[in-house]
């Protein structure tokens, strides 16, 4: 039995011969998929130029309150942005106005805005203009409700591109109702409503 | 007649439907107003991707002339300190190498989904690396990694039961994730990363907790993270354990000091061991023979425990949600709608279509779940059956496939030293 273990390792064949064949092989595997992924991948990818960013469709959006928090910025990424060519430059706004207000006057409990960032100016005999401020919007969506059902629709949900964070997987994609969230291409950077 | 007047109805509805949009006209302005013009800030990518991809490959140069010809470790502290700082704090780590797996996978299984080529060169140049010189992105180009490697104070050893039992955590979270990518389900690597909270300053309170309990054990267990966590980590060691250029501690031999195997926070260096089972040879290639017939088995358990609670799995998919719910509000109508209802019955939910989609959906998992289960069924049984190979050693062994070339152990070697004071410079 002992002769027998002495000539195996004297043989050619003995444990470590065959292990640094098999990691030569090994080696070989490893170096042979890198190329295969990478050829196989290569064909596949496209270039940075239609890289694509996570944008709203505001035709799917059905303004159901989760951009406001399922965003992982602390203040959304998403933002009210108001298509000036779709208003209607109403005195009564459906966008502005909570329904059935006593008083139509800019008191906060009236406003539907939770942070006040519409701001209504007055243009001429019976027209106002109103206009988002970005930096206290917070993607909540109760204006684009309020305007939608009552109003053209030109306050719409969208995703800024100078705030988001781009993530692999938008985070308020994988919890949207309406699967609004996709990502668009690069030379279309903004699905906008009054274009 | 009744039917008549439902057409009429509907016909009216349409019509109410498409004037919804411009409920008001446009007003005619008599003052001159005019629309204001809006331009939306549009950043330039390119740029950032271009320089993100130089980033890394110079980064992960570095790591590698430092590790394998120059065999010191400062230069890696300062790749650990622009990685924390431009792949973490400024770039918010997205997309980053290890969630790249995801899309990588994604796109192998669905020739629609459009794979950015940035992506694709995060994926495979640190495994091309790893492949040439071993992990060298995990030393301190991946942000993780550097963030970890950066709060390192002391070395404590896991127990190795323990420590073998959460390094198989690894391969079955990157079979997780694969399943749930090419399902199209959820990205869960990205879901639940624990340290992008931090980059971002905010984000998913529960993940930043996580996030910080790995950051105190990281104080005192070397990378926690990327031993016990990170599936890309897994899948680098694959083909660092074969990798052409492999780190060496010294030219000259080894003299058994224990000072590397001290040094080391990964526990990547083996110590000797002398295989004291006088085991004939004959016995021993039965004994693994017997390993060999029990793995199948693992692995048909794999995939039939998979298949069994594929069904389950699959309810985290959205889309099969959604046909549950929907099922459900069918069967007892009166209930209030929930938003996800909402939403699909406002766009004219078709059932049918749902359903198809669901049971494709069902189908893709039961399919994929199975394959995931021989999967884990392999990961288990080779990790078995590692556990009974004992091979004796003679001296301290560098494991190429743990080994996250972090270069601590280098200055430890007093081989080392002695070969640099005599002016002999490695390699």
């Amino acid at each position: 039995m002992e002769q027998k273990i002495e000539n195996m390792n004297e043989n050619k064949n003995s444990p470590i011969a065959r292990r640094k064949f098999l990691r030569v092989l090994g080696t070989a595997v490893a170096g042979g998929s890198v190329l295969a992924i990478s050829g196989g991948l290569f064909s596949k990818a496209k270039g940075s130029e239609v890289s694509h960013y996570w944008q709203i469709d505001p035709q799917k959006c059905t303004q159901c309150g989760r951009c406001e928090t399922d965003c992982v910025l602390q203040v959304s990424a998403v933002k009210c942005i108001h298509a000036n060519k779709v208003c209607g430059y109403c005195d009564l706004c459906g966008g502005y106005y909570r329904s059935n207000v006593k008083e139509l006057n800019t008191a906060a409990e009236n406003l539907m805005c939770p942070t006040g960032a519409i701001q209504r100016k007055f243009v001429e005999d019976p027209y106002f203009e109103y206009t988002i401020d970005e930096s206290l919007c917070n993607g909540c969506g109760k204006c684009v409700k309020g305007c939608s059902s009552f109003g053209n629709g030109s306050l719409y949900l969208q995703i800024k591109r100078d705030l988001c964070k781009d993530c692999n997987e938008c985070a308020i994609a994988t919890v949207c109702p309406s699967d609004a969230i996709t990502r668009v291409s690069l030379d279309k950077p903004y699905k906008l409503k009054d274009e | 007649m009744m039917n008549k007047i439902v057409l009429i109805c509907l016909f009216l509805l349409q019509i109410g439907q498409g004037v919804a949009q411009n409920r008001f006209p446009k007003p005619d302005f008599e003052s001159g107003y005019k629309y204001p013009e809006i331009h939306y800030a549009v950043a330039n990518e390119n740029l950032l991707v271009t320089i993100d991809i130089l980033l890394l490959v110079a980064l992960m140069g570095i790591v590698a002339w430092a590790v394998i010809r120059k065999r010191t470790r400062k230069p890696i502290i300062w790749v650990s300190v622009i990685s924390v700082a431009y792949f973490g704090f400024f770039r918010h780590g997205c997309v980053c190498s290890i969630g790249s797996i995801q899309n990588i996978s994604l796109a192998l299984v669905d020739s629609t989904y459009v794979l950015p080529f940035s992506v694709l060169l995060f994926f495979i140049l640190p495994i091309l690396f790893a492949f040439l010189f071993g992990r060298v992105f995990c030393a301190g180009v991946c942000p993780f990694g550097a963030l970890q490697e950066l709060i390192h104070i002391k070395s404590y050893t896991l127990p190795r039961t323990l420590s073998i039992i959460l390094g198989m955590i690894p391969w079955i979270y990157l079979i997780f994730a694969l399943l749930y990518a090419i399902t199209r389900t959820s990205f869960i690597v990205c879901h639940f990363d624990p340290f992008v909270g931090f980059f971002r300053l905010g984000g998913d309170i529960g993940m930043i907790l996580f996030g910080a309990v790995l950051l105190v054990l990281a104080l005192f267990v070397g990378r926690p993270f990327c031993r016990y966590i990170c599936p890309y980590g897994a899948l680098l060691s694959l083909f660092s354990s074969v990798s052409i250029w492999k780190i060496r501690l010294t030219d000259k031999s080894c003299i058994n000091c224990e000072l590397c195997h001290n040094a080391c926070p990964v526990d990547a260096i083996r110590a000797p061991y002398i295989n004291k089972v006088n085991e004939s040879r004959q016995r021993g290639v039965k004994r693994l023979l017997n390993y060999f017939v029990l793995l199948p088995l693992m692995i048909l358990c794999g995939a039939f425990l998979m298949r069994l609670i594929s069904n389950e799995l699959s309810r985290s998919h959205k889309d099969v949600r959604l046909y549950e719910m929907v099922v459900q509000h069918e069967a007892n109508p009166g209930e209030a709608l929930s938003v996800e209802l909402d939403a699909f019955y406002g766009q004219g939910g078709d059932i049918k279509e749902l359903a198809v989609k669901a049971e494709k959906i069902q189908a893709d998992f039961n399919f994929y779940a199975t394959i995931a289960g021989i999967l884990i069924g392999l990961v288990i049984g080779i990790t078995l059956i590692e556990l009974s190979v004992k091979r004796t050693r003679k001296l301290y062994e560098i494991d190429h496939a743990a080994c996250i070339a972090c270069a601590r152990c280098f200055s430890y070697c007093p081989q080392y030293k002695i070969g640099n004071e005599s002016g002999n410079k490695p390699l």
